[in-house]
């Protein structure tokens, strides 16, 4: 009721805006956590040892797909589908890194390369399967919805935002106060340095791999219940991956926080007072707005010599 | 020497030429099948269940000894190609190749269901034309397909639709909208529909007949093929207080703005179409969240319409034909596919041929009782709909109520209940 007070004194903002501006600043939240979650595996995978998983839009849908056939077809508890969904893509990001890129580490076209044709083969293995129509739904966490300054929030989204913080929390305890996570730093920082103090570039790279891809799998269980599992979705959940890892700087956490505020609200904005179909344009003007800029994104390091130079 | 070889070589490129400007599949001997294409999205659900209903179709009339020709029978034969051109990013081009492919390969001596996209379908005249294949196309919906057909006859003729076309689609949906405002005041509505040709023709179809009675338009947006977030409008929807959301949308992926719809509590009636609310599944789909919906039938037969008992049979026969959850799943097109084989099939009948002229003016000449009703095409090649069953074809309107059935409730003359506003609007 305050917010909602609050907005309703503001006489300078029209009318229109402030009838809208609870619902923005509440779904513009949504939306950013969203793609929060989309993009925070990505770059985690991507911080520490530099390869770009363009596989990723792939191992969300097949951890949607996955939960979904787990619930139907073995008629697995829900909680139970999820852990294993999680353990067996963090597993198969895990052998992506030994069976596929560890022929081509270092190359990072043929990683691309590599990665991406990953990710088509499973996105396009599942519509040859027939897994293409509007059953594929996962089940809410709960049902229900509260009313937030008087706009109605479904539990389901505020479980996004919940597990959205808790994510970000335990990737700055894990990373900071754990061997692995402290592992994932040092070869981030250095990966030459790491390895004359005995971490292992490889299996540190593999299990980057295995925690940015359970990362997708997390955040496909909590954003698929509300829509279904759609094909498409894996193509589209890359690109927001990307254009949110440009943005904030592609290695970077809090980068990718701030990333994706501005891009979630700025979506939610043009699709409110302007038209939906323009909502896309925002991630490519973003995108070509930091690249002209500041190509390491707003927070990133990775270029930054050759910015200055 | 060279002057022989000259006229070998003119000789050869003539008869290409002519062969070229003939159907050169239409001969038919004894014992030929008589080859049937069907190129179409076999992904989407309405191109696969378009497909079933036609191959429905052929099964029976060969289990009747097939064809008749002059004094032959001829087994019908049915070849698919999936052109996949429902998908976001797969370019008109590639759809035309495949149906191409399809054309030069198994020598169709006749085309139904055709293009999902309006998109294609346009395109796909040309090549229909210069092949002179007789179409019969039930899925795409544009007007612009008959003006063209209208406006240049000799080339188009070989083109025809049994399928519900956009006009005709606006017509229901503007009864509905009059009984709504009739029997609960409704004057303010928000149309929301997918970035796609037959969809916004449909779209602006409605917005001038919205405005022309009295009503106030909140908002018209389009989206995407493929997009996955509707909150936006749904906002805007909440905020402008509009008791209707006209969707019109035929990508899975609007099953999404249903579920947002009701997570975000948006007091309004969802009304129009959304491919995935129309199969008999949809409730168990959406756990109940499909209750109220409005969602237009484009051919009756995947709702079985007691007036209509060929609609009841079809429906009845796809279940034994393809089992019980194939019939569950039946999309809003269908009937149309399992329609224009028969209608062919007459057509040869009547033609004793399969000679694409003498084809055209025998399908010029259709009136036969289908599944939607009846069929008779107009002089653009378009079959007649209306709310008479014994005048002409038929879409529905029904609302999905408790305990998780679709109920006709438009047109009245073959309604099997009323419009009632769902409890989220009581």
């Amino acid at each position: 009721m305050i917010l909602r007070g609050a907005i309703f004194r503001l006489k300078i903002v029209p009318r229109f805006w402030r009838k809208m501006l609870p619902s923005i600043i509440i779904y513009g939240l949504v939306n950013s956590v969203n793609l929060a979650l989309i993009a925070l595996g990505f770059s985690l995978t991507f911080g520490i040892s530099g390869v770009a998983n363009f596989a990723y839009g792939g191992f969300y849908i097949l951890s949607g797909f996955l939960v979904w056939m787990l619930l139907n077809y073995l008629k697995f508890p829900f909680i139970l589908a999820i852990i294993v969904t999680i353990g067996v893509v963090g597993l198969l990001g895990f052998a992506t890194y030994w069976v596929i890129l560890l022929r081509v580490r270092g190359i990072a076209l043929s990683e691309v390369i590599a990665t991406f044709a990953l990710g088509v083969g499973i996105l396009e293995l599942f519509r040859w399967l027939g897994f293409v129509t509007y059953e594929f739904t996962l089940p809410y966490f709960k049902k229900g919805m509260v009313m937030i300054a008087g706009v109605p929030v479904d539990y389901q989204r505020l479980f996004m935002i919940g597990i959205g913080l808790a994510l970000v929390l335990f990737l700055y305890f894990f990373t900071h106060y754990t061997r692995i996570g402290l592992a994932f730093r040092g070869i981030a920082q250095n990966e030459r340095t790491a390895i004359s103090l005995g971490i292992r570039s490889d299996w540190t790279a593999a299990l980057s791999l295995a925690f940015g891809s359970a990362m997708a799998a997390v955040a496909a269980i909590v954003i698929l219940p509300l829509g279904i599992i759609s094909i498409n979705t894996g193509y589209e959940v890359l690109l927001i991956a990307v254009a949110v890892g440009i943005v904030g700087g592609l290695e970077s956490v809090p980068g990718i926080l701030v990333a994706s505020l501005i891009l979630g609200y700025a979506q939610i904005i043009t699709g409110t007072y302007f038209k939906p179909q323009w909502m896309m344009v925002v991630y490519l003007a973003a995108i070509v707005l930091v690249l002209a800029i500041k190509p390491s994104g707003l927070f990133g390091k990775f270029k930054e010599l050759e910015e200055r130079v | 020497m060279k002057k022989i070889v000259f006229l070998i070589c003119v000789v050869f490129i003539l008869s290409i030429l002519i062969g070229l400007s003939q159907n050169v599949f239409a001969q038919l001997k004894p014992g030929d099948p008589i080859v049937i294409g069907v190129p179409t999205a076999l992904g989407a659900i309405e191109g696969k269940d378009s497909w079933m209903a036609a191959q429905m179709a052929v099964d029976e009339i060969n289990a009747k000894g097939g064809v008749l020709v002059g004094s032959t029978k001829h087994l019908l034969k049915i070849y698919s190609i999936d052109t996949r051109e429902h998908e976001p990013g797969i370019p008109v081009h590639d759809a035309l190749t495949a149906v191409e492919k399809l054309i030069l390969e198994k020598k169709p001596h006749a085309i139904v269901v055709g293009a999902f996209r309006s998109e294609v379908l346009l395109a796909s005249m040309d090549l229909i034309s210069k092949y002179k294949l007789p179409y019969i196309c039930s899925i795409a919906m544009s007007p612009l397909y008959q003006k063209k057909i209208s406006e240049e006859y000799d080339k188009y003729k070989y083109c025809f639709r049994n399928g519900i076309n956009s006009p005709y689609y606006v017509m229901y949906l503007q009864g509905v909208m009059e009984f709504l405002k009739k029997e609960f005041g409704f004057n303010k509505a928000y149309i929301i529909v997918q970035d796609v040709l037959w969809a916004k023709a449909t779209g602006q179809g409605l917005e001038k007949w919205y405005k022309e009675q009295g009503w106030e338009l909140a908002g018209f947006d389009t989206y995407a093929t493929g997009a996955s977030d509707f909150s936006p409008s749904l906002i805007k929807v909440r905020a402008q207080k509009a008791q209707v959301i006209m969707t019109i949308f035929d990508m899975p992926q609007s099953g999404i703005l249903l579920k947002q719809a009701r997570a975000m509590k948006v007091p309004a009636l969802l009304a129009g179409f959304l491919s995935p609310v129309a199969p008999e599944n949809a409730w168990d789909v959406f756990e109940g969240e499909v209750e109220g919906v409005l969602n237009l039938i484009d051919e009756i037969g995947p709702v079985p319409v007691k007036a209509v008992p060929r609609s009841v049979a079809f429906n009845e026969n796809f279940g034994k034909r393809w089992g019980k959850d194939a019939r569950m799943k039946l999309s809003g097109h269908s009937s149309p596919g399992y329609d224009a084989v028969y209608i062919l099939a007459n057509a040869i009948e009547r033609a004793k041929s399969v000679e694409p002229d003498a084809l055209v003016s025998t399908l010029e000449k259709t009136d036969m009782t289908g599944v939607v009703g009846r069929i008779r095409f107009a002089k653009d090649h378009q079959v007649n709909y209306g709310y008479d069953p014994k005048e002409t074809a038929l879409g529905c309107v029904i609302q999905w109520k408790k305990p998780g059935i679709r109920v006709v409730v438009f047109p009245e003359s073959i309604a099997e209940g009323k419009i009632e506003l769902p409890p989220h609007m009581k």
